[in-house]
């Protein structure tokens, strides 16, 4: 069992809030991705688990064991880096083979360990290697030997695709998926990588200048967002998000805004509320009864099986993405369908996810109540 | 009917644009040339011709009289330095003062490159600064100072120890005394080298094998030291080509060689044939023979140096 607990760990650097007081709860077998843009705080948080920066405050268990204070190299932890941080005047038998030779085991059983794993990850061949004879990919595979050589805990790994080429990436993204089912271990994974992010996890933790802002399934995150900034993050092109006025006509409610009019099929006689709405560019459609928004075509870009139209709705960006072809021209005003379902609301001032109960009369803002655990 | 889809045409080269005239191409043909030279001919100037005529000394024999013309003798001074003893007794000498420099060129720096790593920041640049200003003294000042403490009635360094010992005078320990100055200096230089080296190796190297459970010891062992031996030959390379002359201005100022020549070495010997003993042709042909030593001796680390590199991209 290795279930790391984050107990409202902090970092600062100076005057820098690097990671500010996150909990998370990282249960064993777990593939969690710590993801986020660069600077958010996920590389220190993973760093922090490691052991190789010392947080400011907080506690971190694994395995209910309290490891806040223990050296890296006695947390059994598993680290592939960025830059696989390979030993440059090791054979990659000896770079497998490192962590075992430093826990004092015999030859034979760190040669026939090291054989094991090389099979595993198709690297029998290079074994006489130095680290500079090998293509990137081959490095990737070294590095991630390296961490299965010994059986970890958990594996710890930070953006070890992005030195790969778009290909290689893809390739390797299903063989880390197919890894972690057969070893059942838990995995602790660090990219600003959205595709990797949502391919790869049973659960996300998204963070945004050292906070958390959502954690959930790669389903929770992209249809639920919690934020304004978990909406503009996920997806290609993100969620589309409309500075609107929630008001109430004839008992119900409408996001309203030059441009906007979207019904939200809530019943309810609700006082003027300043919100963001949220549409997924996916969402919009060409056809339909009723245009929810209007527009004017400033951009149309061909992705090969679909097309992305940008529009501008009142002073806002907007995209559009359906089947090519769209049959839309630059200049063309159209009028844009999306059903009441596809709305999300967020709170303007705190950029929260607003979410309708019938039994309040007020819409609560609930950021606390999004931390679930992964069902 | 099915038509194939016929491929892009690969076009036919368009026609040459006229070549510049030749005066203009042999300008801009020269440029980098002519940026060289002038590095060129200071080398040309101040290294190759002096070795050349170094060589061509060789084979006179002359006592740098301008009067005097040069008697050609043919390989005959290399026959005298053959026969001579001197020449084998300063080549030991000049071993045993590169062994004993090695401990401060190298040992010392780096178990103090090691041990300072964590001086950070301001700290780090004052502390550097300390260690580097005795490389950044005058030989012959330092000379100067060293022989007030080492005078034997007077001195300092006797009354801390408790020694009578006439340090420069004494074949025992002027030899000695010589290589502890002489590491004195050196020390801060090898020190910033040995800090460079291990601040150009990636600390993720360091991080990984923390994480694969290595000890601080087997780290140092197996990661840090070989990464750093390029630097370590480096060092080596510079005490053993250099150590000569780095002694030289505190044997010509504190013992001449002496006492009964326990302190002359390769490179003073060389200095004391030629302006001495008014021998140029003798003195030229050791430095002849120096050459060729030390430039094998060279090679042979170079290349050795090159092997140890290990490409870190």
């Amino acid at each position: 069992m290795s279930r790391i607990q984050i107990e409202s760990a902090s970092k600062r650097f100076g005057e820098v809030t690097a990671v500010d007081r996150i909990c998370l709860d990282i249960e064993h077998g777990e593939f969690l991705v710590l993801l986020g843009p660069s600077g958010c705080g996920k590389s220190t948080l993973l760093r922090a688990i490691a052991g190789l920066t010392p947080l400011t405050e907080g506690r971190i268990r694994l395995a209910d064991r309290d490891i806040t204070n223990i050296p890296p190299r006695d947390r059994d932890l598993a680290m592939v880096f960025q830059s696989y941080a390979l030993y440059p005047h090791l054979s990659v038998e000896r770079n497998i083979g490192f962590p075992l030779r430093a826990r004092r085991r015999s030859r034979a059983e760190i040669q026939q360990q090291v054989r094991d794993v090389a099979e595993i990850l198709d690297l029998t061949e290079l074994l006489a290697r130095r680290p500079r004879e090998l293509s990137g990919g081959q490095r990737q595979r070294v590095a991630l030997g390296r961490a299965l050589v010994r059986d970890p805990g958990a594996f710890l790994m930070d953006e070890p695709l992005s030195n790969l080429d778009a290909r290689l990436r893809t390739a390797t993204r299903s063989e880390l998926t197919e890894l972690h089912r057969r070893l059942r271990s838990t995995f602790v994974y660090v990219t600003h990588d959205q595709v990797e992010a949502m391919t790869m996890a049973t659960r996300i933790a998204l963070l945004d200048h050292g906070r958390l802002e959502q954690v959930g399934s790669p389903t929770e995150v992209y249809d639920q967002p919690a934020s304004t900034f978990v909406a503009g993050f996920l997806g290609a092109p993100p969620m589309n998000l409309l500075d609107a006025q929630l008001v109430s006509r004839a008992g119900r409610l409408h996001a309203v805004a030059p441009g906007v009019d979207m019904p939200l099929d809530i019943a309810a006689d609700l006082p003027t509320r300043e919100v963001v709405l949220g549409v997924r560019p996916e969402h919009l459609s060409l056809t339909g009864a009723n245009p929810v928004l209007h527009g004017v075509v400033r951009l149309v870009e061909n992705l090969g099986s679909e097309e992305v139209a940008h529009l501008v709705v009142g002073d806002t960006r907007v995209c559009l993405r359906g089947q090519r072809p769209l049959s839309l021209a630059v200049g063309d005003a159209v009028g844009l369908h999306s059903a009441p379902r596809h709305a999300h609301l967020f709170d303007r001032a705190s950029g929260r996810r607003l979410v309708w109960r019938d039994d309040h009369a007020q819409v609560p803002t609930a950021p606390a109540e999004l931390d679930l655990p992964a069902s | 009917m099915f038509v194939e889809v016929v491929a892009p045409a690969p076009g036919s080269p368009p026609p040459r644009a006229a070549r510049p005239p030749l005066g203009r191409r042999v300008v801009a043909g020269a440029q980098p040339y002519l940026y060289l030279a002038p590095a060129l001919a200071l080398l040309g100037v101040w290294t190759y011709r002096p070795l050349a005529q170094t060589v061509q000394l060789s084979f006179y024999s002359w006592n740098l009289l301008p009067s005097t013309p040069m008697t050609p003798v043919g390989l005959r001074n290399y026959q005298r330095l053959i026969d001579l003893p001197d020449l084998g007794q300063a080549a030991v000498r000049t071993v045993v003062v590169i062994v004993g420099l090695l401990p401060f060129s190298v040992v010392i720096p780096v178990l103090v490159g090691l041990v300072t790593r964590q001086v950070r920041d301001r700290a780090r640049v004052v502390y550097q600064a300390m260690v580097f200003a005795p490389t950044l003294v005058a030989p012959v000042a330092s000379a100067a100072v060293w022989q007030w403490l080492l005078d034997p009635g007077a001195g300092v360094v006797n009354k801390v120890l408790g020694t009578r010992l006439n340090w420069l005078h004494e074949t025992g320990s002027a030899q000695f005394a010589i290589i502890v100055i002489t590491g004195w200096s050196v020390l801060g230089f090898a020190t910033l080298v040995v800090s460079a080296g291990l601040a150009g190796i990636n600390g993720d190297y360091g991080e990984a094998a923390q994480l694969d459970g290595a000890s601080r010891g087997q780290i140092t062992r197996w990661i840090t030291l070989p990464l750093l031996s390029p630097t370590l030959v480096f060092l080596v390379l510079m005490t053993v080509l250099l150590s000569a002359q780095w002694t030289f201005p505190l044997i010509d100022t504190l013992t001449q060689g002496g006492p009964a020549r326990a302190t002359t070495n390769v490179y003073y010997l060389l200095w004391d044939y030629s302006f001495h003993s008014y021998d140029a042709g003798l003195g030229a042909a050791a430095g002849v023979l120096l050459f060729a030593a030390f430039g094998l001796v060279a090679a042979g680390l170079v290349r050795l140096s090159e092997r140890l590199s290990f490409h870190d991209d």
